[in-house]
């Protein structure tokens, strides 16, 4: 009795086992990318959730059981309650400033102008550098005594003099006023997060098929009707994307309060992520930290399936 | 025929699972070996000393020559000072890292995971005499009866204030009490534009300022036995007295503070008076001679009631993780640190002072010019203090002799109690200069010092509850 004919991959298929068998492979390839997310994001994460459930600090991290009373004290003390204030604050008005921006800038880069390769280095520049870097370089901007802002506000006589503008101090002390603090750390955050969102928003606007411009145009729309009624739907989605991304950027930034402020004056620039750090690092209670940086979940994991939502969408657009 | 690729999908894996194993494996082949092969090893955790000379021309070389000595090799890893507290909570975290860590303020949490090095400093008092009180307090805890952390030496925070300003205003030997911090300082500020600069900030100098200004109005966050005994007339007097400071001789530059504002503003010619250690004068020698030559210095101010205290600028801990393999050399290596201590003086440049102030002198060559007549530590503090081997040509003799006895006015982190856990979160979290630049800002003192003890009481409850803090309220 002859042998069954086999074709030739099949046979290929068969000597060579699981290198030649496609699910079997793409299991293995994608094994490195989920071991990582699991080692680097989802132990920290449920040992956050333990360290919360437990009294560990920083000398002693062994796990004796608590139950919430962490989670209790944390909403007990007004500093934290300061601070989740501020991380809301802070993220929702620098990211619809981002948004704002970001929107104008992309429209100016659609067009074509001379210098735009200069305007868009400059524009992306921000986001090359590393955060802690450019948050040094404001520092020095925003400082007390040093401030070149100042000095300009001072050589063109809005400041320094008797009956100027804006004092007749010799310095605005951006860091050290509530008001003007927590205005910079917005700014910041602005300047850091604009980069990504203009490429966001540009790739977007770049998306909306020319032939449906033209047919509004030769309909006799106006500019402004096209832009509510074609361009601002269209790019919808992945505008909610620059957003959302924004929003996790900020949320859970320590960087740029700790470095601009340390969360004065006062705790009034204080965010979750840098009370945790003092509470739970510098203070040593890790339990209490591991709370408080829990309260921020909620927010991220909505966030997170509002952007998988909307890069759905994006991909039917 | 289709052209056969030179890499096939098969052997491209293949390759790629051969040279991952060989990388992860090789290591635990080789390595272990050459480990074995050597003798005692020796970790060490310091931060960047703030005089950098100290670490290049001093400290990593000591090191290397004690490891040669003793047959250890020895590693030493600088950090910035503000990583010390996350990396220790890494390592200790992770059971492993370095045998010995320094840091600059008393690692009282780490408590439970640190050797009891009490035999250290038993040795230590045998050979160099008694180890400073402050050192004590910040490396012991009466509760547990352990010593976490073992101090070898300290430094110290005078006042340094610009004398021409203060001669101007009619003060020329510079303040003395508090109170003339609002009448001459509030002066120079109306008349010559020239601000204090003491820290009401979320940082280092703001946390020693508020604690000195309490001590010297005789009140503080605890009392001897850890009871919380932050809310009392003198406190508020003292969070008054503040509030009438800043508004007298102060900016709101004040409330944004940082480490290193004070020296700025003191090299940069916009502070009168600062609460600093020595190094804002030692950058102003490099930086600018004609403003270090106008620097002079104060002790610790008097309160209302003639008492004075400063809190010490830094004092250095070392702790012995408990998952060190290497105890028995990194003991020797403290007591010898202790016995070196001259060098460490000298090289830091009068930064660092002594916690064994009787240790003698070890003969030969110390690379400094020797002292006439100085056998003890004790000898040559009061000598270089006296006369500043560092001074500037031309500079006025003696500027540094008013440190001479600053043991009497310093004192440490939770004075008159011990430093525990509960000081070091109140410090870590600011609660007392956010009380001060709560009553700076228009708050009512007494409120100002009732949510300061609010949170205070809540964090030494905390505490307590672990057996780590004595006291009951």
């Amino acid at each position: 009795m002859s042998a069954p004919s086999v074709s030739e991959p099949a046979a290929v298929a068969a000597r060579g086992g699981i290198l030649d068998r496609e699910s079997a492979l793409a299991k293995m390839m994608i094994a490195p990318a989920i071991l990582y997310i699991v080692a680097m994001i989802g132990v920290p994460f449920v040992l956050a959730v333990l360290y919360s459930l437990s009294d560990a600090t920083t000398g002693d991290p062994s796990l004796k059981f608590v139950g919430l009373r962490n989670f209790a004290a944390a909403l007990a003390d007004p500093v934290f309650r300061l601070s989740l204030w501020n991380t809301v604050f802070f993220t929702l008005a620098s990211q619809c400033i981002v948004v704002l921006l970001s929107r104008l800038l992309a429209t100016a880069l659609l067009k074509n102008f001379r210098g735009k390769w200069l305007v868009r280095f400059l524009i992306m520049l921000p986001w090359t550098a590393p955060i802690s870097l450019g948050t040094i370089g404001w520092l020095w901007m925003l400082d007390s005594i040093f401030s070149p802002i100042d000095w300009v506000l001072r050589y063109v006589g809005l400041l320094g003099v008797p009956g100027a503008l804006l004092g007749a101090g010799t310095n605005l002390y951006y860091l050290g006023v509530p008001g003007l603090a927590i205005s910079s750390i917005i700014l910041v955050d602005v300047w850091r997060i604009l980069p990504l969102a203009t490429v966001i928003q540009l790739a977007g606007l770049s998306s909306i098929p020319k032939d449906l411009m033209e047919a509004a145009e030769v309909d006799g729309a106006t500019p402004w009707r096209r832009t509510l009624m074609i361009t601002i739907p269209l790019t919808l989605p992945i505008t909610s994307i620059a957003f959302l991304f924004g929003v996790v950027f900020t949320f859970t930034d320590l960087v740029v309060v700790y470095v601009l402020t340390r969360g004065g004056p006062v705790h009034m620039t204080q965010v979750l992520s840098s009370w945790t750090f003092f509470k739970g690092i510098e203070g040593g209670d890790l339990a209490q930290g591991a709370a408080i940086s829990l309260f921020m979940f909620p927010v991220l994991a909505a966030v997170a399936i509002l952007i998988l939502r909307m890069a759905r969408r994006t991909e039917v657009v | 025929m289709a052209k056969r690729s030179l890499l096939t999908r098969r052997d491209f894996i293949k390759a790629a699972g051969i040279g991952a194993v060989t990388m992860g494996v090789a290591p635990t082949i080789f390595l272990p070996r050459q480990a074995h092969g050597a003798s005692k090893e020796l970790k060490i955790l310091v931060w960047s000393h703030f005089v950098p000379r100290f670490d290049k021309e001093w400290y990593d070389g000591y090191v290397q020559k004690w490891g040669q000595a003793n047959g250890v090799k020895v590693t030493v890893d600088h950090i910035n000072l503000a990583e010390i507290p996350s990396r220790t909570a890494a390592e200790i975290s992770a059971g492993q890292g370095h045998d010995l860590i320094e840091w600059i303020a008393p690692p009282s949490q780490f408590e439970p995971s640190v050797l009891d090095l009490g035999d250290v400093v038993k040795d230590a008092e045998r050979r160099y005499g008694k180890q400073h009180p402050l050192c004590r307090a910040s490396s012991y805890n009466p509760n547990t009866k352990k010593f976490y952390s073992f101090c070898p030496g300290w430094t110290i925070d005078p006042g340094c204030y610009r004398k021409s300003l203060w001669e101007k205003a009619g003060k020329g030997n510079g303040p003395e009490t508090w109170e003339d911090l609002i009448t001459y300082g509030g002066k120079i500020k109306r008349d010559q534009g020239i601000q204090l600069g003491i820290g009401l900030s979320q940082e280092l100098d703001s946390n020693m300022a508020a604690r000195g200004l309490l001590w010297s109005f005789d009140t503080s966050i605890q009392d001897k036995k850890e009871n919380v005994v932050l809310n009392n007339p003198k406190t508020i007097e003292a969070v008054g007295y503040m509030a009438r400071l800043f508004k007298e001789a102060m900016v709101p530059e004040v409330f944004a503070w940082t480490a290193v504002s004070n020296n700025q503003a003191l090299i940069a010619g916009r502070a009168s008076y600062i609460l600093n250690s020595i190094s804002a004068y030692r950058s102003a020698q490099q930086q600018v001679p004609e403003i270090a030559k106008d620097i002079f210095f104060t002790p610790a101010l008097k309160g209302p009631r003639g008492t004075r205290f400063n809190s010490e600028h830094v004092i250095y801990c070392y702790v012995v993780p408990k998952y060190s393999k290497n105890v028995d050399s990194a003991k020797k290596f403290l007591l010898d640190l202790v016995g070196n201590y001259d060098q460490a003086m000298h090289k830091s440049e009068l930064y660092n002072s002594p916690a064994f102030f009787h240790t003698p002198i070890p003969s030969g060559d110390r690379g400094y010019p020797a002292v006439k007549g100085a056998k003890k530590l004790i000898d040559l503090h009061n000598a270089w203090f006296s006369d500043d081997p560092f001074a500037l040509p031309g500079e006025a003799k003696g500027k540094l002799a008013v440190l001479k006895d600053a043991e009497k006015w310093s004192a440490n982190l939770g004075y008159p109690g011990p430093a525990n856990p509960a000081e070091g979160e109140v410090f870590a979290t600011f609660v007392l200069p956010n009380m001060m630049a709560n009553a700076a800002r228009g708050m009512a003192p007494g409120m100002a010092v009732e949510q300061a003890t609010l949170l205070t009481r809540t964090i030494f409850a905390k505490w307590r509850k672990k057996g780590l803090v004595g006291g009951k309220v």
